[in-house]
């Protein structure tokens, strides 16, 4: 079936660039001018992946951002207009799978498109066990679920695939360029911004104290890593 | 001295300290403690920031004899000798017994003002015809030297962080317009990159009219780029004030009609009706003016499509006032004070190209021609832009 994106952005040129070229990649696409209207549409059909800008009217991307992030791990790709720093890491702290500084050009932004909705793929099955254990956190790798204690975690796809890299591990050091080629693609391996907040979110959602982790350890200058529990 | 002299003294202090205006606060200083310590006039002498000679920065006739504070000749030569010797200094007539002569004969006495270990300025105290000063006086007279001191201090470091907070604020709207121009410039950036990357794809074919509409949008965007571009220029001298304007008599109404005429034949569906009375030409920059005009009309086109627009001019006064009224939809009244802001573009309003700059630069002109402009707008009515020059911005 034919995913259906939904595109959020106050400047029609941007909504009619973008359409134009989800279709010919065989998309579906839904629009939605401002902040509110794209909630609104979110909340009206099924949606798989939301392209947002960030300054609009009303309520702005990093809003939607958030508010979705408060019940939905839909893939989002934040399209933001300053190239700085700032903006691009407040969009993946706030919960962002990617994102796309303006100007870009067209294969760019089908490239990022196809690289997010892979992402949102469920990994394929390994064979192995059905669960996974490390000390409190429990993964259920035929649900894609994951809790800490008792309490189920929701994670977004990227951030489920992150953690996946680290089971799938055990003991083993993965090096920044490692990580972002499994979970992101091949062309991300650079980007390294992309994955310190997305191990930051991660350790928010599955350390009890986020500063002093468990379960994915830095090695200063090596990489991360999930220590073995010892017996 | 006895404990109620100290509570008094105590009490001005306090009130010292938290006046605004060093003046003042002298004022009160030197009243309050006259009663201790007698002279007929004071003055404060500081060092002139661009000539480096002293000049009179505070002075007061308290006593007999002279009287304005202007007339502080009397101490000058003084003064400039307690400065160049930078010690406190004493200076009484030698006398020759006439008692007619005697007020004016003067009893000086001086100090130097450091802060910190600059030498600023030099207080000096006069009294016409005596006495001498005691010991205590001088004690005194010290002591509101003191004061004197940290007064001006205060006010050199309150002048320090008014300057420095301008420079911040200047700073600011400086961050603010380049992190404005880049946004303003990336956005038709941003289409002619990505259209022109989507004919560019090799994975696709697009039919001929998308093909054509892409272009158009191309094109649009290059020219929103240029003029953009050229705005921010005009829009920098205007600023900056270095742009020349040339002033002659001109006649607005011929004026106004070349320009409907030059934009009608562009734009034929623009209806146009006057409203002149009878004018006088006013001086003005005639190219500058028809610029304005150009503005508005361009505005009306797009913001107020389909609609007449009644342009009127009228002597109200010694003012001539013009008026461009659209019956178009209105601007929420939110919006209007911001119109004339560098960048401002009433949110939402995304479906017409513009810069942003159009009605700054207006402003910006009128202001040069020393009159006024405005705007008056009621949503589902229309909008009036209204402008009001003097016949003569040099008088």
């Amino acid at each position: 079936m034919a995913k259906r994106v939904l595109i959020v952005d106050d400047e029609p040129r941007y909504l009619r660039l973008l359409e134009a070229n989800l279709r010919t990649e065989g998309y579906e696409v839904t629009t939605a001018q401002d902040g509110v209207q794209a909630l609104e549409v979110f909340s009206a059909q099924p949606i798989d992946l939301v392209l947002l800008d960030v300054m609009m009217p009303r309520l702005d991307g990093f809003g939607v951002c958030q508010r979705l992030r408060e019940f939905s791990n839909v893939p989002i790709v934040i399209l933001t207009a300053r190239g700085e720093e700032q903006d691009r890491v407040r969009g993946l702290d706030l919960g962002a799978d990617d994102y796309l500084v303006k100007p870009f050009s067209a294969t760019e932004l089908l490239a990022r498109v196809r690289a997010v909705l892979r992402r949102a793929q469920p990994p394929p099955e390994t064979g192995q066990a059905r669960f996974f254990t490390h000390d409190n956190l429990k993964i259920d790798f035929a649900r894609a679920e994951v809790w800490v204690g008792e309490e189920p975690v929701s994670l977004s796809a990227t951030e489920y695939r992150l953690l996946l890299q680290f089971a799938h591990n055990i003991g083993k050091i993965l090096t920044s360029e490692d990580l972002l080629t499994s979970v992101w693609g091949a062309e991300y391996k650079n980007d390294k911004e992309i994955l310190w907040v997305s191990i930051a979110r991660l350790r928010q959602k599955l350390e009890e104290d986020a500063h002093n982790p468990r379960h994915i350890v830095t090695r200063s200058g090596l990489g991360y890593l999930m220590p073995p529990i010892e017996a | 001295m006895d404990s109620a002299t100290l509570l008094a003294l105590q009490d001005i202090f306090r009130q010292i300290r938290v006046m605004q205006d060093w003046k003042a606060a002298l004022d009160l200083l030197f009243i309050t403690l006259r009663g201790e310590f007698v002279y007929d006039n004071v003055a404060v002498y500081l060092v002139a920031p661009k000539t480096d000679g002293l000049e009179v920065a505070y002075a007061r006739a308290v006593g007999r004899g002279k009287t304005a504070e202007a007339d502080a000749a009397w101490g000058e030569s003084f003064a400039n000798e307690v400065f160049a010797r930078e010690k406190m200094m004493v200076e009484e007539p030698v006398s020759n017994g006439r008692e007619a002569d005697r007020l004016l004969q003067e009893y000086l006495l001086g100090f130097p003002l450091h802060i910190g270990s600059k030498l600023e300025g030099v207080i000096v105290f006069v009294r016409f015809g005596g006495p001498q000063y005691t010991e205590s006086h001088i004690k005194l007279a010290s002591l509101q030297a003191y004061w004197t001191t940290a007064l001006i201090e205060r006010k050199a470091l309150q002048e320090a962080r008014n300057e420095l907070d301008s420079v911040q604020r200047q700073m600011r709207l400086q961050d603010d317009f380049v992190s404005t121009i880049s946004h303003e410039l990336r956005t038709p950036l941003g289409f002619i990159k990505g259209y022109s990357t989507s004919l560019l794809r090799q994975d696709t074919s697009w039919d001929e009219g998308t093909q054509r509409e892409f272009l158009t949008i191309i094109d649009e965007e290059a020219d929103r780029l240029t003029k953009l571009i050229e705005d921010m220029l005009e829009s920098a001298r205007l600023q900056s004030k270095t742009l020349q304007f040339k002033f002659s008599l001109v006649r607005l109404d011929a004026l106004v009609r070349d320009v409907a005429q030059r934009v009608t034949t562009l734009h034929p569906q623009l209806k146009v009706s006057f409203d002149i009375g009878s004018l006088q030409p006013i001086r003005g920059d005639g190219i500058r003016l028809s610029q304005v005009f150009e503005n508005l009309f361009s505005n009306a086109l797009k913001y107020a499509p389909g609609s007449e627009l009644t342009i009127g001019m009228h002597m109200t006064g010694q003012v001539l006032r013009v008026t461009f009224a659209d019956r178009g939809e209105g601007i929420h009244e939110d919006f209007l004070p911001f119109l004339f802001e560098r960048f401002y573009r009433v949110p939402g309003d995304r479906t017409e190209t513009g810069t942003g700059l159009g009605l700054y630069i207006c402003k910006q002109i009128i202001l040069a021609h020393h009159g006024k402009i405005w705007v008056e707008s009621v949503l589902g009515r229309g909008t009036t832009f209204i402008i009001e020059l003097p016949p003569d911005p040099a008088a």
